[in-house]
């Protein structure tokens, strides 16, 4: 066949039509950008994972290349691309360099899906779009937490509904407050830095479903939170409650540290978690969305009493659920968590994902406590325990620089 | 409101009067020509201001955002600018669109750069939606429904003059409309949470389905073995209907508030809050047929389905708030490489080093010929592409205001596209719509491939 000329020159308009040969045009792309196809990277996932000392999810899937593959980045479509802007690309560009080991292309990957997630908070910011939208970071995960869906149809329903009543300002202060959560929301995801990332990371990989139905049945306001309702306030202005969560989405953070003060940490303030590693994974939950906390509620009504703050709710949420386990593990052995580590994800995803419309915490919970394949590794039986942990763990709030590095034992658990 | 008003206007004489529901406000008042009567608007409601000048002859007519409440006056020394621009109700004799001159000159006037057809009485408040009739019916009537609580109908002829046929009215704004496929009855959704059937022979309109908050989208599904209408719900449901029974033929449930949705017989696709997407077959009964992972990062705006070369719903194309679309195919041979998404509606085109503005995709609508799509956005323009070359076809200038609406009519001669403020600005406050009329044009538009 002929070689294609425009091809050559990077502009050919047919691509994969065009009757003339493309000499190497996979993963070539002609010459413009570099990334080969994502089969590299897939090669490269199947491959064990291994925790450093940074804490991996254990299912870490590939990152989908944002918008199909860049086979079809062929030149002269200005207006197209493989729909990944110079950021993302940049992201998921270096992790299929071939060349990387597996162990820090993994930890490379998160750190450029860290990137990624700054560029587009701050492109989200400039760029004056549409605030009232959910996010999230690569195609197969699920929404970033503490950010809900308006659309501007409902948004406008909302005001002609308060011009009837009048009562305008009452419309424009519950905007402002849902504006400055949004606000909010996006300065704390741009001063991620990399541990709070991963936590980030971990628990968006954990359920793909979790968009799904997570709002739907949330009963925030369980006796155990020390609500701090103030900014909950704005949108239950609103007659829709898109999803109640929300409203307790950016509160939700605060009431995880209301509770256990040993964290002593905002939920922007990275500092405080940096300093403390075994705090590393407590951190989670408070990432998560409110939902999460919500659900959390019913099954762990001993949320403030017993030490299980961090670990019990994530099992009933299974997006904290996998990471947390690790993290309590990290401390002692990774090995050892390694590969029991990957098992209650999958058992807890699974359960989760089965029950989650329904909110019935409960059942996913009792599920993974039935589950003996798995007890081992989640909980510590109670003489391995230390006294020191053990006191911890039947306290109500865990006191900083002394949280137990070992899950909790089962028969302290409060269902 | 009045008072609070002319203490605003320190230094001015002037006296007041207002109408009866006192939203509107006659300034008499003597300016010197230059000075400029600036309005702060903080909502979003239009209020028509007429202010004769004493000393000149013009008079302005400005059309501001504008509360309805006295509160708005009471920041002190509140500078009032008024944006002069035109009127509410169709004509439009448009003043400068800067604040400065008021008398009478005219900047660009990006009201219908494309000189497309303006369709003659449109309505008085933003379209959301617009609807060709099927090939059934000969000619080419053209649907809408607004903000305004109506829906609206137009024969639109082949020079392209547009002559108002009919309207029928809900008791909340309309968001969606469609029609049945023999062309004598139109669906339309509206948010007071009901669905009605327009049968233009009688001009009646009848309740046919009932939600638990507004309905978003309505389409008419046309089966061997079945027909009837699919409402999809801010109350997380989707349900079908037989048009002659007051119960649903059968409820589905959503993930979440359906925010679009699209049906090309047996395949429908909705797309809700959440980043939710859902592919349904409808032989036989409807049911779900897949949930796709969805391919944007930002909440679904529009989704609109094509189909291949054997004429079979193939595929669709998902837009988003984010000035992207996304297409995606059902069942391709090679996924990764056969769905991609494709960015539209920035500021900076593919420039992506500089900040640029980021406009939501409005609309989608497919040639039924030729199988291009066209996008309308927030950004006041509305973009033609071929998704199989991978190309964008042509780009519109920009109106002034965004495009919330856009069709194909049957054969893909007409294009009509709907220019309306479509609430997009609502998160800042400092932005003054120029107006919230609303004009759409009907462009004749004829296709080559390339």
């Amino acid at each position: 066949m002929t070689i294609c000329q425009f091809f050559l020159q990077g502009r050919c308009r047919f691509g994969d039509r065009c009757w003339n040969e493309h000499p190497g045009a996979r993963g070539a792309g002609g010459g413009r950008q570099q990334q080969p196809s994502g089969s590299n990277r897939r090669g490269w996932n199947t491959t064990s994972q291994r925790y450093s000392n940074v804490i991996q999810p254990s299912s870490f899937s590939k990152p989908t290349p944002w918008g199909g593959s860049r086979d079809q980045e062929k030149p002269s479509f200005a207006a197209f691309d493989s729909g990944e802007s110079a950021s993302r690309n940049r992201g998921f560009g270096l992790s299929q360099n071939p060349f990387a080991s597996p162990g820090s292309d993994d930890q490379k990957d998160d750190k450029k899906l860290l990137e990624g997630i700054v560029k587009d908070m701050e492109v989200w910011e400039s760029s004056g779009q549409w605030m009232f939208s959910v996010y999230s970071p690569v195609k197969k995960k699920p929404n970033i937490s503490g950010f809900t869906d308006i659309s501007p149809e409902e948004l406008r329903l909302e005001y002609h509904n308060f011009l009837t009543s009048n009562n305008l300002q009452s419309y424009r202060n519950s905007v402002q407050q849902l504006i400055n959560q949004w606000r909010n929301r996006v300065n704390e995801l741009k001063s991620l830095n990399t541990s709070t990332a991963i936590a980030l990371d971990g628990v968006n990989q954990a359920a793909p479903s979790f968009g799904f139905g997570n709002r739907q049945t949330v009963t925030f306001g369980s006796p155990g939170f020390p609500v701090n309702n103030s900014s909950s306030n704005s949108a239950q202005n609103f007659s829709f409650k898109p999803s109640s969560g929300f409203a307790t989405a950016s509160s939700g953070s605060t009431p995880v540290f209301g509770n256990t003060p040993a964290f002593g940490a905002v939920p922007a303030a990275s500092s405080a978690i940096a300093a403390a590693t075994p705090t590393f994974g407590l951190r989670k939950p408070e990432i998560t969305s409110a939902a999460s906390f919500s659900f959390k509620t019913p099954a762990a009504s001993g949320f403030g009493s017993s030490g299980f703050s961090g670990f019990s709710p994530s099992m009933a949420a299974s997006p904290v659920g996998s990471p947390v386990a690790p993290a309590f593990g990290s401390g002692s052995s990774a090995a050892g968590f390694g590969s029991p580590g990957s098992q209650p994800h999958t058992a807890f995803s699974k359960s989760s994902s089965d029950t989650f419309g329904n909110s019935s915490v409960p059942a996913s919970l009792s599920f993974s406590l039935g589950n003996t394949t798995t007890d081992n590794a989640l909980f510590t039986p109670k003489d391995q325990l230390t006294a020191e942990e053990l006191e911890q763990f039947q306290s109500k709030k865990f006191t900083l620089g002394k949280i137990p590095l070992k899950p909790p034992p089962v028969e302290l658990l409060n269902i | 409101m009045a008072a609070s008003v002319a203490s605003a206007l320190t230094g001015y004489t002037s006296g007041f009067s207002s109408d009866a529901s006192g939203r509107s406000l006659t300034i008499l008042g003597s300016l010197s020509q230059g000075n400029v009567l600036e309005l702060l608007c903080y909502t979003y409601r239009c209020l028509q201001l007429t202010l004769s000048l004493f000393s000149s002859k013009c008079f302005i007519r400005c059309v501001c955002t504008h509360s309805a409440q006295a509160s708005i006056c009471d920041t002190p020394g509140a500078v009032l600018r008024a944006r002069a621009k035109m009127s509410l109700f169709g004509t439009t004799s448009g003043f400068g669109s800067g604040g400065t001159s008021m008398f009478g000159s005219t900047t660009t006037d990006n009201h219908n750069p494309m000189k497309d057809i303006e369709v003659t009485s449109s309505p008085d408040d933003s379209i959301g939606c617009l609807s060709f009739s099927p090939p059934t019916l000969p000619g080419n009537f053209l649907i809408a429904g607004s903000w305004a609580n109506d829906v609206r109908c137009w024969e639109v002829q082949d020079s392209g003059q547009t002559i108002p046929k009919a309207q029928q009215m809900h008791t909340g704004p309309v968001l969606d409309v469609c029609w049945s496929d023999d062309g004598s009855k139109v669906f339309t959704a509206s948010c007071d949470k009901t669905a009605k059937m327009w049968d233009l022979n009688s001009n009646q309109a009848i309740q046919i389905a009932q939600h638990d908050a507004p309905v978003k989208t309505i389409h008419w599904i046309k089966a061997p073995n079945y027909s009837c209408v699919m409402t999809g719900s801010w109350d997380k449901t989707l349900k079908f209907w037989d048009t002659r029974s007051s119960n649903p033929m059968m409820v589905l449930q959503l993930p979440e508030r359906c925010y679009c949705a699209d049906v090309i017989y047996p395949m429908a696709v909705v797309a809700t809050a959440e980043r939710g997407l859902i592919v349904y077959q409808l032989e036989n009964q409807p049911s779900e047929f897949r949930r796709i992972e969805s391919p944007l990062k930002h909440q679904h705006r529009c989704v609109a389905i094509f189909k291949d070369k054997q004429n079979k719903p193939t595929g669709f194309a998902l837009g988003s708030i984010e000035g992207r679309v996304a297409i995606h195919y059902i069942n391709p041979p090679n996924p990764a490489k056969d769905n991609f998404t494709f960015k539209c509606h920035r500021s900076n085109g593919t420039n992506t080093s500089a900040p640029q503005d980021i406009y939501a995709v409005n609309g989608i609508a497919f040639h039924p010929v030729h199988g291009t799509l066209a996008t309308v956005g927030s950004d006041g323009r509305f973009s033609f592409w071929d998704k199989d070359a991978r190309t964008k076809l042509k780009t519109s200038e920009q109106l002034d205001q965004p495009i919330s609406a856009c069709c194909f009519n049957h054969n893909g001669n007409i294009f009509a596209y709907a220019s309306s403020y479509d609430w997009s600005k609502a998160c800042c406050f400092s932005y003054v719509p120029l107006s919230l009329n609303t004009t759409w044009s009907v462009g004749q538009k004829s296709w080559n491939r390339l």
